[in-house]
């Protein structure tokens, strides 16, 4: 099993950056940057407009790396392509607390659990130093494989791979919504560039 | 980023999910619109208290309830009509706060 935890502060108002943070996925401009996500969903959406909470579950269809040779033959015939990548299911659940100024979002695989797990747990608060300015943002990856995928003797590998993955799409998402960030800013000044 | 396959047979893996996107796309983009808007100026700004985009959603809802393919991600869709309620803070629950389709 490996963990990574990462941080990062945005320099902007905590409901500039969730805002940014919701549309990371769906933003046209964000394509390219994001381009191993293939397809995303919202299944479930609640709102509680009397204690301003928010609570939605999106599927995320994400591309994986290509898989090593061994793991590639425990996959259905379905998933394999023949560049050896595979198409996985990811969910992520969300919740807001706006009173509290809290977003909590956690992603999981609900594809092939049986060979890996991986959950990824990101919390977006007031930075406690300029809480009305910055948003102090963290993040906790976990990557777990199973029995099945130690049998076929990579595992280790696996997960360095995988993990590896991981945090360069998280360095790739951090950039999206600094991005996102400027194009609301800009936009909330009246003066939203043509350019995104 | 992890391993997965889709419960389509497609030969195309990036197509797992392409019947609903493709069906639902514009509806989609709607939703994704009303929510957005209404995230970023209302509701993260304290003004919490009406959810704008009740029609929006619920018309993407029906056709992902359509053209969804996936049975992890049906399950989970179709979870959100029966424990809509059910799952809400019980001390929230009174008058309509809690209902998404007012």
């Amino acid at each position: 099993m490996v963990v990574y935890t990462q941080e990062h502060v945005y320099r902007h108002p905590w409901d500039r950056v969730t805002a940014a943070a919701w549309r990371k996925f769906t933003d046209p401009a964000s394509r390219t940057a994001l381009s191993h996500v293939a397809d995303v969903h919202t299944l479930q959406r609640r709102v509680d407009t009397a204690a301003g909470r928010l609570h939605a579950e999106r599927s995320i269809t994400v591309r994986s790396p290509p898989l090593p040779f061994i793991l590639r033959r425990l996959l259905p015939a379905a998933a394999a392509s023949p560049s050896g990548a595979a198409i996985c299911h990811c969910v992520e659940t969300s919740t807001v607390d706006a009173p509290g100024r809290a977003m909590d979002v956690v992603v999981r695989n609900v594809s092939l659990r049986g060979i890996i797990e991986v959950e990824e747990r990101s919390t977006f608060r007031p930075h406690p130093d300029r809480p009305d300015d910055w948003t102090q943002f963290t993040q906790e990856t976990t990557i777990r494989c199973r029995p099945l995928a130690k049998l076929a003797a990579v595992a280790e590998k696996v997960e360095t791979r995988c993990a590896e993955r991981f945090l360069q799409n998280s360095a790739k998402g951090r950039d999206v919504v600094e991005r996102i960030c400027r194009y609301l800013e800009a936009e909330a000044a009246g003066a939203a560039p043509s350019a995104v | 980023m992890v391993f997965g396959r889709s419960k389509s047979s497609s030969s195309a893996p990036a197509a797992a999910s392409s019947a609903a996107a493709a069906a639902c796309s514009e509806l989609r983009a709607a939703y994704h619109e009303c929510f957005n808007r209404w995230y970023a100026e209302k509701f993260a700004k304290g003004q919490w208290h009406k959810d704008d985009c009740v029609g929006e959603w619920h018309k993407y809802r029906a056709c992902l309830e359509e053209h969804l393919e996936d049975k992890h991600l049906r399950q989970i869709l179709l979870e959100s009509e029966t424990s809509y309620c059910v799952q809400l803070d019980p001390d929230s629950s009174s008058g309509q706060g809690a209902a998404s389709a007012k």
